[in-house]
């Protein structure tokens, strides 16, 4: 058995290496996990980035907030908001030839809709209440309430995209697909679990042609096992805000000169929710005390080797409405600990703060096996000890925190935006629900009825000032009940081959345009 | 688990007066651990979780003697925390596992017959698990944490001493003074505590200091793999996983947590061994992994 | 032989049937509600309707005696349920696993027995000699040494330092080396021990010093008598260092991002994700039983007394 494996790995690698003289055009990236079935319309275990490789959106987001035809050449919106109808590019088909007509469209549109459940955390899921094929190259979608996010959602890796729908099971996707056919640039060729799995160029690709004739996407748990693979050349790619890599091996990765590493723009915000309705931190004092008890310049310079950029406020003043001219809760513990005192929470002779009986501890709910996480939980336990909070660190598995986030069983909670085009409207959004940490820890503010009012306001409203101030105010609101902890603004860190060039990035921080990569003449 | 005791040499018994020097270098390498553990809070040079992100990833220097970790946290005094952790999850675990062995392997051995044969059978279940593959299941069962790990570790190592026991009260059970000491009333229990658990003794102080290292490995093993303490509690398996992302940078990080174990194991396995080979040269139980 | 091969395996029966009723019971009597888990773990909130509905799907409603025997029938079938976590078939995922870990704790075995044996032989043949001494101090250092220390130890000289070896992953020969080393070290140390231990005590028996002095050459007592002898103890050994080798190679998998199923194993003890923590631990008992079961045929084989009387005995 084990002799037989060893030569059929010895002739595997043979073929390996041939196949990599033959076609040189391949990459080779690696991602934590198998990139799943790929089914647009479902969620795990399909890995987004390799979703957007396959499937594609009828209107594009730009990186400067706008949509640009896709799918879709062009879309009129009726008056009141509620009517969009699209021309569908023409001459597009599926990798499989099937032609991308209207109808497609629509039975995808459908699939989506009779698991309406499913997506209720995306609004226009509930907003849709008609999708017709005028006629074979014109959709009109009907609303039952204008919803200014609309292009926004259509843009979203998924759940709108487009299947073959020759590969529908019992009519509809839920059961899953046959295959994973679509219109994108790469078609997902084969997959071997816990392993790899393979993309090849889509030779039927509607848009410009891609430059890298494969993808082969390593599977690699480990941060250093990912490290080391680029360093041995194996790998020619890490992309990812998901901490692909430790900060300080980043750091090593920019020293070296046969490597190219960069950060993307920043793509989203990591901050912890801080629970306003259970335990001590139902006190708005200690709440602002947090706020100005952790020093993020230094974390920011220290473990994370300037690979993120410092967070005040709960959405970068970059993304859409944000400017709304929040003052900061700068770093200052004397400040921190002044409040606290003025609020009663007196300090004890074992260093934590008591008033009236209650002692002032937290738990701090964390991904156990995500290191970076576990190292920023460590140093907000020591900063926060420093003015007397004595917090208890509880690292889980992602399921049993995320199951946190939907009961309230937390005083902080490590949590983080959705980045574009989210931002901020489908975040806000979502925290209306009870399944976000946000909205358990809203149940303890006094105006939460009045932010959630507001939310749900700026998402109907087809005024632009009016939107700008809804805006304004809810994001005052939440900031001065100081509810978060804002810390960073993530990037994606990328580290390359040179020979592949400047690697593009895309507006969507979860995808990854390999189709735009352009190794160097040979 | 448990391997050391197959390492018994049955080397000559020859019945020495004195420890050897090796042994009594082992005693008082133990001894100092212990102290040093029990110490640990008086000793500490910093506070084992005082975090100075000015001063991450120190080397050696005067003020710390041993470096700073990735969090600027003293790995010495990291070290010297994680120490008293380390041998109070071990006697713990022990005590729970010596504790249960007593009880179920004396009962069964002393009682003997039909209650003989249905204990030996529930204990010979347990024993045909790897042990680390049942402390794996019980910790998902229990969930993770210290104690969890330490009770999972207990449960899946009571059923080795429950045998041991058993075969020498069984040995033991049948001695003149024992059947006279019954003859003349005693009850079960007393002759059990009389004359069958002072038989025991030796051995079991014996095969447990030998297993102190190795149910040490096991606790920091767990805990390496994230299944032990939670952060930012200094243990030595957690602070070789901390040290993880640092191997290329500072591997210097890896290096102290791992030696402090292997000294400490290693001081136990000889302190094992020295008592083997004075209180009971040809102790071979003879026990399976 | 066959005979007792047959009683050994029908012997089996009611081992694996108590394995299978801890497995089974321990999850029951655990603090935790499965259907919670179960939800948890697909995302779903946790409504009293969903909870409902999700002890009838996973037949938590039912007398725990027949869902003891429902879950046996299926398992017996190889059916161990689908993973709380990702929906999946629990078995064929574990086998997917499993070869690598298998693997690895066999080329760990290999490198326990194929190096030990030399070892011990050479230190018994010079005892008090500086081979003996030499054996001694290694083994002596092996016992004690943490196998992910060592592991670390390892990727840093022979991978980052001199570069010689990859530090991770799984490929050719060259990707075995440092985690068959690390894992079989400890059991290695002993088992080299062990051996030079029991030949110098078969070397002492009356029977060796008689072939002795019939004038036999040293070679030969060596390997008829010595030898024959000190390896009962090597056989009985080895059944125990499997057990060993299997949970250090779980452990190990983790440092050399080996593809194991030590992680898969890990990470469903962090989830609570019963269904894959219940088929692995039956996976591993049943191996760890075969394992022994090999072991004791091949030591009835090797002294034919125990055939002849025990005939299965356990102990």
């Amino acid at each position: 058995m084990t002799f037989l494996r060893f030569w059929l790995i010895a002739i595997s690698l043979a073929l390996t290496a041939q196949g990599t003289a033959a076609a040189p055009a391949r990459l080779t990236f690696s991602w934590l996990t198998n990139v799943g079935p790929l089914n647009p319309h479902l969620y795990a275990p399909d890995q987004i980035f390799a979703v957007a490789m396959v499937y594609e959106p009828l209107v594009k987001y730009q990186a400067d907030g706008t949509f640009a035809p896709w799918l879709a050449e062009s879309w009129d919106i009726s008056e009141d908001g509620r009517i969009y109808t699209f021309r569908l590019r023409q001459s597009v088909t599926f990798s499989n030839g099937e032609p991308f007509d209207a109808a497609a469209v629509v039975a995808n549109f459908n699939a989506i809709l009779a698991e309406r459940p499913r997506h209720a955390w995306l609004e226009l899921t509930k907003r849709i209440t008609a999708i017709e094929a005028l006629d074979e190259r014109t959709v009109r979608m009907t609303l039952d309430e204008s919803y200014y996010p609309t292009l926004a959602e259509l843009s979203l890796s998924r759940p709108f995209r487009f299947a073959a729908p020759s590969q529908f099971r019992n009519g509809g996707t839920a059961d899953g697909l046959v295959a994973p056919i679509g219109t994108g640039p790469w078609i997902l060729r084969s997959t071997r679990l816990g392993e790899s799995d393979l993309f090849v160029r889509n030779e039927r690709y509607w848009g410009e042609r891609p430059a890298l004739d494969e993808i082969e996407v390593k599977v690699i748990i480990d941060p250093n096992a990912r490290a080391v693979a680029m360093e041995a050349g194996v790998l020619d790619l890490i992309f990812g805000s998901e901490g692909p890599i430790f900060p300080e091996v980043f750091a090593r990765f920019k020293t070296m000169p046969t490597f190219t590493a960069k950060v993307s723009s920043p793509v989203e915000t990591r901050f912890l929710t801080i629970n306003a309705n259970r335990g001590p931190t139902r006190d708005i004092a200690v709440r602002k005390a947090i706020n100005h008890a952790v020093n993020k310049d230094l974390i920011v310079a220290t473990v994370l080797a300037g690979t993120q950029v410092r967070a005040d406020t709960l959405f970068a003043p970059t993304v859409p409405y944000a400017d709304a001219g929040l003052k900061p809760y700068g770093f200052d513990p004397a400040l921190a600990r002044k409040m606290l005192d003025d609020g009663g929470w007196r300090l004890g002779d074992d260093g934590v703060r008591r008033k009236a009986g209650e002692v002032l501890t937290l738990d701090l709910c964390f991904i156990g096996p995500d290191a970076v996480a576990k190292t920023l939980a460590e140093i907000i336990h020591a900063q926060l000890a420093d003015i007397g909070i004595q917090v208890n660190l509880i690292g889980e598995e992602e399921s049993s925190v995320y199951a946190r986030h939907r009961d309230g069983r937390f005083g902080m909670i490590f949590n983080r935006t959705w980045g574009a085009p989210y931002d901020p409207q489908g975040f806000l959004s979502a925290t209306r629900f009870p399944t976000h940490a946000d909205y358990q820890s809203q149940e303890g503010l006094p105006d939460k009825d009045q932010i959630r009012a507001a939310i749900g306001a700026v998402l109907r409203t087809t005024d632009e000032n009016e939107r700008r101030t809804l805006y304004r105010e809810i994001l005052t609101r939440l900031h001065d009940a100081a509810v978060h902890l804002p810390l960073t603004y993530a990037t994606s860190m990328i580290v390359s081959k040179p020979r592949f060039g400047d690697i593009p990035t895309a507006p969507l921080a979860s995808e990854i345009p390999f189709e735009r990569i352009r190794p160097e003449a040979r | 688990m448990t391997e050391q005791s197959l390492s018994l040499e049955v080397s000559m018994p020859t019945r020495r007066h004195r420890f050897s020097w090796s042994a009594r270098f082992s005693f008082a390498l133990v001894v100092l651990i212990v102290a040093v553990a029990v110490a640990g809070p008086w000793v500490t040079p910093y506070h084992p979780n005082a975090i100075d992100l000015l001063a991450r990833l120190q080397p050696p220097s005067a003020a710390h003697w041993l470096g700073t970790d990735h969090l600027g946290r003293d790995i010495l005094s990291r070290l010297i925390a994680g120490a008293g952790l380390s041998l109070g999850s071990v006697a713990v675990t022990m005590s729970l596992i010596l504790g249960a062995g007593i009880l179920i392997g004396g009962t069964a051995g002393t009682l003997g017959g039909r209650a003989d044969q249905i204990i030996m059978r529930i204990t010979d279940i347990f024993l045909i698990f790897p042990t680390l593959v049942l402390a794996l299941f019980l910790i998902g069962m229990l969930g993770t944490g210290l104690t969890n790990v330490v009770v999972a570790i207990a449960l899946s190592h009571w059923a080795w001493y429950a045998r041991i026991v058993r075969g020498i009260v069984l040995s033991l059970k049948h001695r003149e003074y024992v059947l006279a000491s019954r003859l003349a009333g005693t009850s079960q229990l007393g002759v059990f505590l009389k004359h069958l658990l002072p038989g025991t003794a030796s051995q079991l102080l014996v095969l447990a200091t030998l297993d102190i290292g190795h149910i040490m490995l096991h606790v920091s093993g767990l805990s390496f793999v994230g299944l032990g303490v939670a952060p930012p509690t200094a243990e030595w398996g957690v602070m070789l996983k901390d040290a993880q992302p640092f191997i290329w940078t500072n591997p210097i990080l890896m290096v102290w947590p791992g030696l402090a174990l292997f000294i400490t194991v290693m001081a136990f396995n000889l302190a094992g061994d020295a008592l083997r080979d004075r209180l009971d040269p040809r102790l071979d139980t003879g026990r399976s992994h | 032989m066959l005979g007792f091969i047959l009683r050994r395996l029908l012997l089996l029966i009611p081992m694996l049937l108590g394995a299978s009723i801890i497995v089974f019971l321990v999850l029951r009597l655990a603090p935790s509600d499965p259907a919670m888990d179960y939800l948890r773990l697909s995302y779903v909130p946790p409504s009293p309707e969903a909870l409902e509905h999700a002890r009838t799907m996973l037949g938590l409603d039912r007398p725990l005696i027949t869902q003891y025997f429902d879950w046996l029938w299926r398992a017996v079938q190889l059916d161990f349920g689908r993973s709380y976590a990702t929906g999946r078939p629990v078995l064929p995922d574990l086998m997917h696993f499993l070869p690598a870990t298998l693997q690895l704790a066999g080329v760990a075995l290999v490198v326990t027995l194929g190096i030990s044996m030399p070892l011990g032989m050479w230190a018994a043949r010079h005892s008090n000699r500086w081979p003996d001494h030499v054996v001694r101090l290694v083994a002596f250092f092996g016992v004690s040494m943490p196998n992910f220390w060592l592991g670390f130890l390892l990727v840093l000289f022979f991978s980052i330092q001199l570069g010689w070896l990859p530090p991770m992953g799984r490929g050719g020969w060259q990707y075995m080396v440092m985690p068959a080393i690390a894992v079989s070290l400890m059991s290695l140390s002993i088992n080299a021990r062990l051996l030079r231990a029991s030949m110098l005590e078969a070397a002492g028996n009356r029977h060796v010093a008689y072939a002795r002095l019939r004038g036999l050459s040293e070679r030969t007592v060596e390997r008829s008598h010595v030898l024959r002898n000190a390896l009962l103890p090597i056989i009985t050994a080895t059944g125990m260092h499997v057990g060993e080798l299997i949970g250090g190679t779980l452990i190990i998998e983790t440092i050399f991002g080996w593809p194991g199923v030590g992680r898969y194993a890990i990470s469903a003890v962090l989830n609570r994700d019963f269904p894959v923590i219940q088929c692995f631990t039956m996976s591993m008992v049943v191996i760890f039983v075969v394992c022994n079961l090999v072991v004791d045929i091949v030591y009835a084989w090797a002294d034919p007394r125990i055939r002849l009387s025990a005939g299965g005995s356990n102990d």
